[in-house]
């Protein structure tokens, strides 16, 4: 029964630097594709290959709509791929409704509750999302805590693409929250609805009922994409951009 | 001065009876419409003369007596109001005035289909026979008295008398009731021969002479006898069966005047005929007390009926008055005259307190009943928007009964609970373990009562309705709230204003105690000057250093209650001051109020929807029920209510499947369980096995006759 004080002690601590230093350990982002430049066939190829057409093309320009990429690696697949991909994970975002909410003060930079709704979420989010309590993660150091009322909550976290059944609990939820508030939506199908949505029984994401702030991109976003979506939330950190930029030269 | 107040007296007496005679012909000559406004009118202004008797008897303190008449080989009808009976007889009045306007508009829900001429009747001839009973001076006036009321009442909650289960629960009050009277009869008998007269005085004078076996057969007799009035353990099964069956307004007189009678006996044998020398009965009083009070809090923690709820409320109410009761027989038997006048105190008190609050509930469930037209928890909820006056007037007779500050019930719990404490004074150890369990007993039970009373008022008043008559109602006429809102102001002022009730009640305690207590109780610690001999110096001077001799003008009198002046170095040991507590707690949430108006002038509110969960719509099947909030003591407990489970099945025709299996649950009483079923089925089997007897054959019973008659023979010749 005493061993697990020495074994615990003997372990060390495990939990990640981020965001005092960048995590470098591997596996911990999938990445993403930036963007690409090549020939008229390769560009072809990948548009069509795109299964959520997440890839725009200009001229032989292809830049990424974040908002719809799941990192299938589709566009990355074989060596000739001109796609270029990252490695990182700090892909949280302002969105164009950002402001809608009345955004949390400074006070709030060391404490905000969350609310976690799932808004109809394959389970992959949800996953990801557990993985901030526990320890490798551990929300808790930054001061971030779950709230099981939104009565309390700051922050109101959505994965999921809101299903038919979900909508009127979401916005209760939401409505429930007091002010100064912020929403989050959490992975590709919150933000447009993924690959389950626009359907007859699902939304095109979170902002379609309720104005977001903060948008996670990912399919599921890796842990720390969520929080550096939570440290954008309280402006701990600077927003990344929900497009790729072209590639120059 | 005497005289003036004698014939104020007298003249009360007179104008009351009177009044209840004219209100009975007019009852008889009114149409049913209009009588019950005949009634409320004409039995409110006799409540006012029975208020204006029994406060003249208690202030002034000169007993009243006068002879009425005297009957042929009888005796003579004597009436004497001492102070005891006057407090009871204000409390009567304190009482039917409320109800009496409450019965106005109550009374209307049986037009055209009871007869009020009837109802009107029996009213006013149960409101005179209580008064009688309290007043008479001798044992003649005080049975007849009592049989009037006994069967008055009967008729009284026997009155819906079409139903069934009314007419079984009105036989079972009147024959428990009757087998309680010859009880009293069998007490009265004893202490008659003893003295050789009829009147009280000479029962007083004569108690002396009464042998040890005497003493203790009167006081069995009349502690049972009187206990099945009083509802107490183990006579206690048929209040939780008459009151729901009997109409609002006369439940609330059932337990706030007719409990009372039952108390009233008591003291008055025990305490002021034949008073108590010995530690066993004041024990064995205390003890039933104890145990009343814990079995009627748990079946009232756990019933759903609101009226059955207040029944076995009203049980544990009287638990606690006759607790008190006990505590003060043990200490006077002790030969603590203060401590048992305190516990004197305390238990009239709870009683005065208990009277108050029970009718205001009682009013309120019968207004609730009157525009709901069910009392089951479980189906009510969310009155508080549709009976705003009701819901408000019911919480406070809720809070006072939960004995919380400042609402009456907790001064005199806190006394009475106090009281407990005080047996340090007494030197014997098994004494003071029987105390100590009557102590924890009450306090459970105090706790219990909290329980009780938030679910009796969420339940019925807080949260959504859960039956559809629940949407349909609105608030009782006028004519009914104010009764309770008269309730409600005396439960608060009886609650903060303690200081001036207990010396009145010392009044009343110190005849039967011989020794005042008031300056012990309630000292005037704040006006008091140095050097007064009944203070001590050092605690004087204490006080004076916390300036307590500074705001003296402006204060009122007396503000502290305490129960123990301990030594010169530590003066206070218990004390409780609800005046001052009530005046700061104004203060404290005005200050807050005008506080968080003007931190938040500049705040917008937004208004949202309470969290649900998010569900679709919350349906009242969703939320909590009574049946729900009581049930971690209907586990707690489970070996009191030792429930059975009923299980019916149905069966395909072969007998191979199930088809439908429900489960029932079936309580009986603990004492129905424990007392009366095995007297029932031990008395059941020896009818069975003299039933052998009986073979039906002639010959038989002509041996029968022949071996009689040979026994007789043979016995007469051994003996003589």
């Amino acid at each position: 029964m005493s061993k697990w004080v020495i074994k615990g002690l003997r372990t060390g601590i495990k939990t990640t630097q981020y965001p005092r230093k960048m995590e470098t350990a591997s596996g911990v982002s999938p990445g993403l594709p930036t963007a690409a430049k090549g020939t008229e066939k390769e560009v072809q190829e990948l548009v069509f290959n795109c299964p959520t057409g997440a890839i725009e093309r200009s001229g032989n320009q292809l830049t990424v709509d974040y908002n719809y990429c799941i990192h299938c690696f589709r566009c990355k697949r074989g060596s000739q791929s001109p796609m270029g991909w990252d490695y990182g994970y700090e892909w949280a975002a302002n969105t164009k409704d950002s402001g809608a909410n009345r955004g949390l003060g400074s006070a709030f930079n060391r404490s905000i509750n969350i609310r976690f709704v799932d808004g109809g979420a394959c389970g992959a989010c949800i996953s990801e999302i557990e993985q901030l309590n526990k320890p490798y993660y551990n929300m808790h150091r930054l001061g971030f805590f779950a709230t099981p009322t939104p009565r309390e909550a700051d922050v109101l976290l959505v994965a999921g693409p809101v299903t038919d059944h979900m909508r009127l609990p979401l916005k209760k939820a939401y409505d429930a929250m007091p002010t100064p508030k912020l929403v989050m939506a959490v992975g590709a199908c919150a933000l447009s609805g993924g690959i389950f949505g626009p359907s007859f029984m699902s939304d095109a994401g979170v902002s379609e009922l309720i104005p977001v702030d903060v948008a996670v991109p990912g399919c599921p976003p890796p842990p720390l994409a969520i929080i550096h979506g939570l440290l954008l939330a309280v402006k701990r950190k600077s927003s990344a951009l929900l497009t790729s930029s072209e590639v120059r030269g | 001065m005497v005289e003036a107040s004698n014939a104020v007296v007298i003249n009360g007496i007179i104008v009351f009876l009177s009044l209840c005679g004219i209100g009975i012909i007019l009852a008889a000559l009114l149409s049913n419409r209009m009588n019950p406004f005949g009634l409320s009118l004409v039995a409110s202004i006799a409540s006012v003369s029975v208020l204006l008797v029994g406060g003249e008897v208690l202030l002034s303190g000169h007993s009243v007596q006068t002879e009425l008449w005297t009957l042929p080989f009888l005796g003579t009808l004597t009436f004497k109001i001492d102070r005891l009976s006057a407090l009871f007889v204000f409390i009567t009045g304190l009482v039917f005035l409320p109800v009496s306007i409450f019965s106005a508009g109550y009374l209307k829900r049986y037009l055209n289909r009871y007869n009020l001429k009837t109802f009107s009747i029996f009213y006013y001839l149960l409101f005179a026979s209580i008064v009688l009973v309290l007043i008479s001076g001798d044992i003649l006036s005080f049975l007849i008295a009592w049989e009037v009321m006994s069967i008055f009442s009967y008729l009284l909650v026997n009155y819906e008398h079409e139903h069934e289960e009314t007419t079984r629960s009105g036989f079972l009050m009147l024959a428990m009731s009757e087998a309680g009277t010859i009880m009293v009869i069998l007490a009265f008998l004893i202490m008659a021969k003893a003295s050789g007269s009829l009147d009280f005085a000479a029962l007083r004078a004569s108690a002396g002479g009464l042998g040890e076996v005497a003493r203790w057969a009167v006081f069995l007799l009349s502690f049972f006898g009187f206990g099945v009035k009083a509802g107490l353990v183990p006579s206690s099964t048929w209040l939780p069966r008459a009151h729901p069956v009997a109409p609002g307004n006369v439940s609330a007189l059932l337990s706030g005047v007719v409990l009372n009678l039952g108390i009233y006996g008591i003291t008055r044998v025990n305490a002021d005929l034949l008073p108590v020398s010995q530690v066993g009965p004041g024990l064995i009083v205390l003890i039933i007390g104890s145990i009343s009070a814990l079995v009627g809090i748990l079946y009232a923690a756990t019933e759903n009926d609101m009226k059955k709820m207040l029944a076995h409320s009203s049980i544990e109410n009287m638990g606690i008055i006759t607790a008190g009761l006990g505590a003060g027989f043990v200490f006077a038997a002790s030969g603590l005259p203060v401590l048992a006048g305190i516990a004197f105190i305390a238990a009239l008190y709870h009683l005065i307190n208990h009277s108050l609050y029970k009718s205001l509930l009682f009013l309120g469930a019968g207004s609730v009943d009157y525009a709901v037209g069910t009392r089951d928890m479980d189906r009510l909820g969310g009155l508080i928007k549709i009976m705003p006056w009701t819901a408000l007037f019911f919480l406070a007779g809720s809070l006072s009964i939960a004995a919380l500050p400042p609402f009456n019930g907790f001064v005199s719990e806190w006394l009475t609970l106090q009281t407990m404490l005080q047996s340090s004074a007494i030197h014997s150890a098994g004494e003071k373990i029987v105390f100590a369990l009557s102590g924890a007993a009450l306090a459970l039970t105090a706790a219990l009562a909290v329980t009780t009373f938030v679910k009796a008022f969420a339940m019925s008043f807080l949260g959504m309705g859960r039956s559809k008559r629940v949407k349909k109602v609105g608030e009782v006429r006028r004519s009914m709230i104010i009764p309770m809102g008269i309730l409600a102001l005396s439960c608060l002022l009886f609650g903060i204003l303690p200081t001036y009730v207990v010396p009145v009640l010392d009044k009343t305690v110190a005849p039967l105690v011989h020794e005042k207590v008031a300056d012990e109780l309630v000292p005037p610690f704040f006006t008091v000057d140095k050097g007064d001999p009944k203070f001590g110096g050092a605690f004087v001077s204490e006080f004076h250093d916390l300036g307590a001799q500074v705001g003296r003008s402006y204060l009122p009198g007396r503000g502290l209650v305490i129960l123990h002046r301990g030594l010169e170095k530590n003066p206070v040991v218990f004390a409780m001051s609800t005046s001052y507590t009530f005046i700061v707690l104004l203060f404290l949430l005005g200050g807050t109020f005008i506080l968080v108006k003007v931190l938040t002038r500049a705040r917008k509110v937004r208004r949202a929807a309470a969290w649900d969960g998010g569900i679709r719509r919350l349906l009242p099947e969703m939320t909590y029920t009574a049946t729900g909030f009581s049930n971690p003591v209907r586990v707690i407990f489970n070996a009191v209510f030792h429930p059975s489970t009923i299980e019916d099945t149905k069966e395909t025709v072969a007998g191979h499947f199930r088809t439908a299996i429900k489960n029932g649950r079936k309580e009986v009483h603990i004492i129905d369980r424990l007392i009366f079923k095995p007297i029932t089925s031990f008395i059941q089997s020896v009818a069975v096995t003299l039933a052998k007897m009986h073979a039906g054959s002639i010959n038989v019973y002509a041996a029968y006759v022949l071996i009689g008659l040979v026994l007789v023979l043979v016995v007469q010749r051994l003996l003589l």
